[in-house]
C-alpha cells in the first residue's frame, strides 16, 4: 500500500503550540516522523549576548512558559558561578520551595494536557488548570507575578517571603494532597485511560540512554537520574528524598512518575519549610544594578533539574556581557526520541506519546 | 385530557380516508415534529455546554441572554454569515449533498417514531426494521462526505468509520431482533404496549448496556468520536467544511443524539407508556434524561483507539449479545 504523507501541524490541537510533524502512514501505522522545528525561534542566545548579566533573566523566563522560574533560576545560578557569587543557606531553602513549587504547577498542567490529549473534552484539562491557579496564587504571592517572576537575583531572591506564605502553602499542599486522590480516582481508574497507556511507546533503557533522553521520560524506563540527587545543588543533599523510578518506559510509567514527582515535590516543600526556620544568611539576594562584579570564572556550566528534564546552560564569560549562553534545552532532545518511540505506532497513539513527552515548543526553539 | 384528544383528532385526521385530508395532516405533522426536533436540539445543546461547564469548574455560557440560553443561536446566526469555502480538490456536489441527505435521513426516523398513542405519522409493520434500515445509510453518508472533501484528516476519519462501523452493528442489529422476539413483532407501538407492565431494561439489563454502547459509536459520541477526534484530526470529516454546511452539521450531532435517545427510550423504557401524563412527555422526558447519560460519558472518559474498538466489538459486544439473546428467549419461553 502507498505511504500516506499527512502533515500535522504548525497549526494543529494538540501539538502543543507550533510543533509541525510530517508523518508517512501506512494505512494507520506510522512509518516515519520527521519534526520540523523553529517556528517559534526567537534567538534567546543571540539576544543575551547584546544586554548585560542581569537584564536577560526576563528572556530566560519566556524560554519554558509552563515553568518560567526554573530557567530564570537556571541563569542566575550560572551567572553567578561565573561571577564568583555564593548563595546563603537561607536563600537556597527559599529558591529550593519556589522552584518545587513550580514544578508541581508544571506537572498538573501537563496531567490536563495529556488527557486533553487523549480526547476527554478539556475536563482532566479543567482541572490541571484550577488546581495549578492555587499554586500560582501562591507563587504570585511570594513573588509579586503571576506567571513570569523575574524572582531570581545574585545571591538570593528579591524579597523575603511574606508572613503567611509558610502557613497558606502548607496548608495548600494538604488541599493538593487531596486533589491527588482525585485524579487518580477520574484518570488512573478509568479503564479506556490504561488500554490507552499501557504498552504504548516503550522506550528501553539502552535507547534511552542513547537518545540522550532525560527526566520523566529517562526515570520511567528505569535509570535513577535526578540532578537533585546525582549532583545536587542548593540543600537538597541535606533532605531526604528519593528520585521516582519505574521501569516499564512506556506512556503510564511516564504518567505515573509525574504523579508520584508531584507527591514528592510536596514533601520537599515542607522539608524545606522546616528547615528554613533555623538557616543562616541572608533570603534576599543584591539589587539588580547593570555594572556587576568581574567574572572569576571565565566559562560556567550549571545543570538543573528542570520539570521537563535536565537543563543545562554553558556561559562563556566577556567583561560585563555574556559572551556567548548555550542552553540544552530538555525539551529539544525529548523530541529527537519521538521518531524511535512512535515508530510502529498507530496515529492515534502519536498523540498520546507526544503528550506524554511534554512538549514545550518555545523551549525546543529557544 | 386535552392533549390525548387533540391528538386523538389528529391520528383520525393522518388515517383519513380522504386523501387530500391525509396529505394536509402529514405536513401539519412533519411541521410539529420538526419544530420539536429543532427544539430539543437547541435546548441540548445548551444544556450540553452547561452541563460540561459545571464539570470543569467554569460557568458556561452566561453573556447572551439569560444564562446563555441564546449563546448557539448566536453560533449558529455566526456561522451562517461566513464565507463559504470548499478546498479546491474537493467533490463539490457530494460535499453539498452529503450534510443534507444526513439530516433528512435523521428526521426521516425521527417521522417513524411514535410519540404518543395517536400521535405518529405511521404504524408500520416493520418499523422497528425500517429504521435501522436507515440509520444503516448513515456511515456510508458520513463516509461519502469525509472523502468528497479531499482533505487527508477527512480521509483518515471516513476509513476509521468504515472499520468502526463493522464493530458495532452487528451486536446492535442481535439486540433488536432480541427485542423483536421479545415483543413478538417488529412494530413500535405493539413493542411499547409489551413493556407497559416490564420494560425491557428490566428484562434484558446486558442488552441495554449493549445498545447503548452501540448507540454511542453510531452517533459518533466519546469515547467513540473516531471520525471527528479533535485531538488527532482536528475535525475529521468536518475539517473542510465551512459556513452553513457546519452549523448544519453541528446540529445535525443534537438531533441525532435526540433520534438515538428516543430509539433507547422506545426499544427498553417503554416508550411513551406511563401514568398521568401524556404520552409525549413522557417519551421527551425519557430521551432527555438517556441524553444526560450520554453527556456524563462524554465529560468523562478518554477517546478509544480503533483496534480497541474492534477488539471490543468482536470480543465482548458480540458474544454478549448473543448470551442475551438466548437468556431472553428462555425466559420469554418459560
Amino acid at each position: 500500500m502507498a505511504l500516506t504523507r499527512i502533515n500535522i501541524g504548525p497549526v494543529h490541537p494538540s501539538t502543543h503550540g507550533v510543533a509541525r510533524l510530517v508523518v508517512d502512514l501506512d494505512g494507520d501505522t506510522i512509518v516515519k516522523i520527521e519534526p520540523h522545528i523553529g517556528y517559534l525561534h526567537r534567538g534567546v542566545e543571540k539576544l543575551v549576548e547584546t544586554r548585560m548579566y542581569m537584564q536577560s533573566p526576563p528572556y530566560m523566563e519566556k524560554i519554558d512558559y509552563v515553568a518560567p522560574m526554573a530557567m530564570d533560576e537556571l541563569y542566575v545560578a550560572t551567572v553567578e558561578k561565573a561571577l564568583g557569587i555564593d548563595v546563603s543557606e537561607k536563600a537556597g531553602y527559599a529558591r529550593m520551595i519556589l522552584l518545587e513549587l513550580q514544578r508541581i504547577a508544571s506537572h498538573l498542567f501537563w496531567i490536563g494536557s495529556v488527557t486533553n490529549d487523549l480526547g476527554q473534552s478539556f475536563t482532566g484539562f479543567m482541572w490541571g488548570f484550577r488546581d495549578r491557579d492555587i499554586i500560582l496564587r501562591l507563587l504570585e504571592d511570594a513573588t509579586g507575578q503571576r506567571m513570569f517572576y523575574v524572582n531570581m537575583r545574585l545571591g538570593g531572591i528579591t524579597r523575603e517571603f511574606p508572613k503567611d506564605f509558610e502557613e497558606n502553602t502548607i496548608k495548600t499542599l494538604a488541599y493538593l494532597e487531596k486533589r491527588m486522590k482525585e485524579y487518580e480516582n477520574f484518570i488512573e481508574k478509568n479503564p479506556i485511560f490504561i488500554q490507552r497507556m499501557k504498552g504504548v511507546g516503550v522506550l528501553s533503557i539502552d535507547d534511552a540512554i542513547n537518545l540522550g533522553v532525560t527526566g520523566h521520560v529517562l526515570r520511567a524506563c528505569g535509570v535513577k537520574y535526578d540532578v537533585r540527587k546525582n549532583n545536587p545543588y542548593y540543600n537538597y543533599e541535606t533532605l531526604n528524598f528519593h528520585p521516582k523510578i519505574l521501569s516499564d518506559g512506556d506512556n503510564l510509567s511516564r504518567y505515573r512518575v509525574r504523579i508520584m514527582e508531584i507527591e514528592e515535590s510536596i514533601r520537599i516543600i515542607r522539608d524545606s519549610f522546616y528547615k528554613l526556620q533555623s538557616a543562616h544568611g541572608n533570603m534576599v539576594g543584591m539589587p539588580v544594578k547593570l555594572v556587576s562584579p568581574k567574572p572569576v570564572n571565565k566559562i560556567a556550566m550549571v545543570s538543573r533539574e528542570a520539570p521537563r528534564g535536565e537543563a543545562m546552560m554553558y556561559l562563556v564569560c566577556d567583561d560585563q556581557k555574556p559572551y556567548r549562553l548555550s542552553i540544552r534545552s530538555p525539551t529539544f532532545i525529548n523530541l529527537a526520541a519521538l521518531n524511535h518511540i512512535a515508530k510502529g505506532h498507530r496515529l492515534a497513539d502519536l498523540f498520546s506519546i507526544f503528550a506524554t513527552l511534554d512538549m514545550v515548543m518555545a523551549d525546543v526553539d529557544r | 385530557m386535552l392533549i390525548d384528544n387533540l391528538t386523538g383528532y389528529f391520528y383520525s385526521g393522518l388515517n383519513s380516508p380522504n386523501i387530500l385530508v391525509s396529505i394536509l395532516f402529514v405536513i401539519i405533522y412533519a411541521i410539529i415534529i420538526s419544530i420539536l426536533m429543532s427544539v430539543f436540539a437547541y435546548v441540548f445543546g445548551w444544556v450540553e455546554r452547561k452541563m460540561i461547564a459545571k464539570t470543569q469548574y467554569r460557568h458556561g455560557p452566561t453573556y447572551v441572554g439569560k444564562y446563555g440560553i441564546f449563546q448557539n443561536l448566536a453560533d449558529f446566526i455566526k456561522l451562517l454569515s461566513k464565507e463559504k469555502m470548499v478546498p479546491g480538490n474537493a467533490d463539490r456536489f457530494l460535499l453539498n449533498v452529503a450534510p443534507v441527505l444526513l439530516v433528512s435521513i435523521t428526521v426521516f426516523i425521527i417521522f417513524l417514531i411514535p410519540f404518543s398513542p395517536y400521535l405518529q405519522a405511521s404504524n408500520l409493520g416493520l418499523g422497528l426494521l425500517v429504521i435501522f434500515v436507515f440509520l444503516g445509510f448513515t456511515p456510508l453518508l458520513l463516509f461519502v462526505a469525509g472523502y468528497s472533501s479531499g482533505g487527508k484528516f477527512a480521509e483518515l476519519g471516513a476509513q476509521r468509520s468504515v472499520l468502526m462501523l463493522i464493530s458495532y452493528e452487528i451486536p446492535m442489529i442481535i439486540v433488536v431482533a432480541t427485542v423483536g422476539f421479545a415483543a413478538g413483532s417488529y412494530n413500535l407501538n405493539s413493542i411499547i404496549r409489551m413493556q407497559s407492565t416490564l420494560p425491557y431494561a428490566i428484562l434484558m439489563p446486558i442488552g441495554l448496556i449493549i445498545f447503548f454502547i452501540a448507540m454511542l459509536a453510531e452517533l459518533e459520541r466519546p469515547p467513540f468520536d473516531l471520525r471527528e477526534a479533535d485531538s488527532e484530526l482536528i475535525a475529521g470529516w468536518l475539517t473542510d467544511i465551512s459556513a452553513p454546511y457546519y452549523a448544519l452539521a453541528l446540529m445535525l450531532d443534537y438531533t441525532r443524539m435526540f433520534m438515538g435517545s428516543l430509539i433507547i427510550a422506545i426499544l427498553f423504557f417503554a416508550g411513551w407508556s406511563g401514568p398521568i401524563l401524556p404520552g409525549i412527555f413522557w417519551l421527551i422526558i425519557k430521551a432527555f434524561i438517556i441524553s444526560v447519560f450520554i453527556i456524563i460519558v462524554r465529560v468523562t472518559v478518554v477517546r478509544m483507539r480503533i483496534d480497541k474498538i474492534l477488539k471490543l466489538g468482536w470480543m465482548y459486544l458480540l458474544p454478549l449479545s448473543l448470551i442475551n439473546l438466548l437468556l431472553t428467549l428462555i425466559i420469554v419461553i418459560l
